[in-house]
């Protein structure tokens, strides 16, 4: 057993999966730096209250004849009825969180893998840019990709974080003379950092895991590395347990993200 | 919590900072040479319109590297043990090539079912990894002339190897190939239950495993992988499916972007390399002497 | 001169109209009690007051100065309004204590963050944060809750948490003091202590408007009553007659539903 663990090809195959899993670690704390301001702007722009043709809604429907009662106008053309749901369709229409929710959309509702092969490859196929060659081109698009694709799925979390706090919180601050900003600084936030603890927690271990999804562009993390000694490496091949043995590295890894996000969680206990 | 953020913070630059560093220092040589290389290509783009479709080989030399799309594949790109340089028939020659062009070589790992993504998005600029030139691979590239001959052989566990003796069909057998390979429309042409795996080497893990009777792959890999001495020696080689079907061997070639003048210069380069004996040592040195082609 | 004047507000909610030609206005050192039953506009009115409701039509004036006129966009500007709002402090039903701060940083927080923006924070800020820190204790005390500054809301009982959400409406020194059913939200053997702090408030002349449903405390505590139905003011008196001797039948029915003592 002690032979195993001194022999060369334990060294080789551990320090092989090393430089893969600092690989991961890379791709991990990159997204996780990007994803999460990034998502809070996002989910900023899904809740945007903007709405810029109101005037133009409002003035329309202030040119039109009120809305029929029971028979008084008959005289209601077609063409009037129209105008009239184009005028509540303006007095609604708010085109940032439009965007923001469409984006979203695509993001979440579509494979990360897919997002990844095509953020990688179609650029340089359409001759719209070129990524750098060799591995740090291929791991800033990936750490492009898991930023957005990250990015998304946080911005609902803090979108239901932020509308989870109670009303009364932000109208106790307004009411205090507090301006917007402070509100979302000094009420608003650490409520809603509470309250979003959990879900990220599952969506980070989830990042984990998720990181190795990095190899279908042949970045070379932890799993990439892993498998490598199946097909040949360093003149092994053949050997599987260096892929499963790529398990501990997970295991290890996600184990010390349980434990700082349970004490965050606990830290965070002091209130309700 | 404000000590538990700054933790954090600082835990993943050092781990950014040491993962650049190492990228620093990897295997692959002219690193910084191309990527000052790529930028002048964009800027240059402009001005000289699509330079990169009127000619593939100033592309390259402009950006002063070659790419190298390869995979693992012993005897035509691997490491050494202990070494992290590439080297194999594939490797050597495709490092002479490059010194023929004036450019550095890279060597880059791919996912080999994106091979053909990898080079029209100009992440690689040739495939040259053992490639069999069948059909679809003469669909989606530009290939070079073939330079070494292939056929597929049947791997079976060395203690079973008496019971495929002089085998004619393979029906009943569930026989593992890689997915899209000429090895999986030659076992499927003898009636076998085809296994498709991502790569040779794992239809070589799943015969090791049990999980599969047999596997069908190239000679070349199973030649220095399977056998005495390699790390499959419980397994070993029987039967060439192309004669057994009568077909003519394969050959293997490289491939370029589609259209690329890179080709000619490939073929006049490996023309005078024949010429001058350098692709028979080479070859040599590999034990692939017998199946180059030196014509 | 009145403190607070409100002149002829009305407020929709879509088609819904919830306050209809609402005038009053309150005297410096008084206290005024709005009455009647849920959904006859009391809440919205004070929200209104506090610019939390935006109202339609009407003028809202302070001191004599108008600091809300529907028909004027001038009056309304998003910067200014942050600061009109110190002119009113609310005790909200539901307290709304800000959960992550102590008692005493609950009442010094809005305190603290408006002091930042006196031209003499930087070079005095030890001594400036020193003092609203000893206020905030010294409101704290008045409410008797001394012991419990370093508590957290939800360490706090009901009372005590209304008590501590009174300081904080206290701390910014507004000119008129409302209050939304400050009991409405508490188990009975706790509205004594809320309503006992209220009416020392009223005992050292703090001009106040009260909406609540404690017919005895509003004749006691409040100078003058206001009973409000469907969005009217139906009857406005002296507290004591209004209760013992309400002139609208409309009154006379809601107070019969209260037997008081």
């Amino acid at each position: 057993m002690i032979e195993f663990f001194t022999s060369n090809t334990f060294q080789t195959v551990l320090s092989a999966l090393n430089s893969g899993f600092l690989k991961t670690l890379q791709l991990f704390f990159i997204t996780l730096i990007g994803a999460l301001p990034l998502g809070l702007i996002i989910s900023f722009g899904s809740m945007s209250r903007w709405i810029p043709f109101r005037w133009l809604g409002l003035w329309m429907q202030r040119r039109l004849p009120p809305a029929g009662e029971s028979g008084a106008s008959p005289s209601l053309s077609l063409w009037q009825h129209y105008l009239r749901s184009v005028a509540g369709f303006f007095q609604l229409f708010r085109p940032v969180a439009l965007v923001t929710r469409l984006l979203v959309w695509i993001i979440r509702g579509t494979p990360l893998v897919l997002q990844i092969i095509a953020l990688f490859y179609v650029p340089g196929m359409k001759d719209w840019f070129n990524w750098p060659s060799g591995e740090n081109g291929r791991m800033l698009a990936v750490c492009v990709a898991f930023i957005i694709n990250y990015a998304c799925y946080f911005s609902e979390i803090y979108r239901g974080g932020i509308q989870g706090v109670p009303k009364g919180q932000q109208e106790a601050g307004q009411v205090l003379g507090m301006t917007k900003v402070q509100i979302f600084r000094h009420v608003t936030l650490l409520q809603m950092i509470k309250r979003i603890v959990p879900p990220m927690s599952n969506e980070v271990i989830t990042l984990v895991k998720d990181t190795s999804l990095a190899r279908v562009i042949a970045l070379q993390e932890v799993i990439w590395m892993g498998e490598s000694f199946m097909k040949g490496n360093s003149g092994i091949a053949g050997l599987v347990w260096p892929l499963f043995f790529t398990a501990v590295y997970y295991l290890i890894f996600s184990g010390i993200v349980t434990v700082l996000l349970g004490q965050l969680e606990k830290k965070l206990s002091f209130f309700e | 919590m404000k000590k538990l953020i700054a933790l954090l913070l600082a835990l993943s630059m050092a781990f950014a900072m040491v993962a650049c560093g190492s990228n620093n220092s990897g295997n692959t040589t002219g690193n910084d040479a191309n990527t000052t290389g790529g930028n002048t290509t964009n800027d240059t783009g402009d001005t000289s319109g699509d330079a990169e479709t009127e000619s593939d080989l100033a592309y390259v030399q402009d950006k002063g590297t070659l790419v190298v799309g390869i995979t693992y594949f012993d005897p035509m790109d691997y490491k050494e043990e202990g070494s992290d340089e590439w080297v194999g028939f594939d490797a050597d020659m495709a490092k002479a090539f490059a010194e023929s062009l004036g450019v550095e070589v890279e060597f880059q790992e791919i996912t080999w079912d994106y091979k053909v993504e990898e080079l029209n998005s100009k992440a690689i600029d040739c495939v040259w990894n053992g490639m069999t030139l069948n059909d679809e691979v003469q669909a989606a590239m530009s290939t070079s002339v073939p330079y070494c001959t292939n056929y597929q052989v049947l791997v079976v566990p060395a203690d079973r190897a008496a019971d495929f003796e002089g085998l004619t069909s393979l029906e009943g057998l569930n026989i593992a190939v890689e997915s899209g390979s000429a090895g999986e429309e030659a076992a499927a042409a003898l009636g076998a239950t085809t296994v498709p795996v991502q790569a040779q080497a794992n239809a070589l893990m799943e015969v090791s495993a049990g999980t599969s009777d047999a596997a069908v792959i190239d000679f070349l890999m199973a030649d220095s992988m399977v056998g005495e001495g390699t790390s499959y020696a419980d397994l070993t080689y029987t039967l060439n499916l192309n004669e057994a079907q009568d077909l003519p061997s394969e050959e293997y070639g490289v491939g370029f972007r589609q259209g690329s003048d890179l080709v000619d210069a490939f073929n006049t380069f490996w023309a005078e390399k024949v010429a001058d004996g350098t692709v028979l040592e080479t070859a040599t040195t590999y034990g692939l002497q017998g199946s180059v082609i030196l014509e | 001169m009145a403190i607070l004047e409100v002149r002829n507000i009305e407020k929709h909610f879509g088609a819904t109209k919830v306050l209809n030609d609402i005038s009053f206005s309150l005297e410096k050192g008084q206290a005024i009690a709005i009455i009647g039953s849920s959904g006859s506009g009391k809440t919205t009115l004070l929200r209104c007051l506090n610019f939390l409701e935006k109202p339609d039509k009407g003028t809202i004036s302070v001191g004599g100065s108008v600091i809300f006129d529907a028909d004027d966009p001038a009056t309304q500007r998003e910067n200014e309004v942050r600061r009109k709002r110190l002119h009113f402090g609310m005790v909200f039903q539901s307290f709304n204590l800000f959960p992550q701060y102590t008692a005493l940083k609950n009442v010094t927080l809005a305190k603290e963050l408006l002091s930042q923006e006196r031209p003499d924070f930087k070079e005095h800020k030890k001594e400036i944060l020193e003092e609203i820190q000893a206020e905030g204790l010294e409101l704290l005390a008045k409410m008797g809750l001394s012991e419990r500054a370093n508590h957290y809301p939800r360490q706090l009982s009901g009372g005590q948490q209304q008590r501590v959400a009174i300081a904080r409406a206290l701390a910014l020194h507004p000119d008129i003091l409302c209050f939304d059913e400050p009991t409405s939200a508490l188990d009975p053997e706790l509205t004594g202590e809320v309503l006992r702090v209220i009416r020392s408030l009223a005992e050292q002349k703090t001009t106040m408007i009260i909406v609540t449903h404690e017919m005895s405390f509003a004749r006691d505590v409040a100078d003058r009553i206001i009973f409000m139905d469907g969005g009217y003011i139906v009857e406005e008196g002296p507290a004591h007659d209004l209760i013992d001797h309400p002139k609208e039948e409309r009154t006379k029915q809601f107070l019969s539903n209260y037997s008081s003592p």
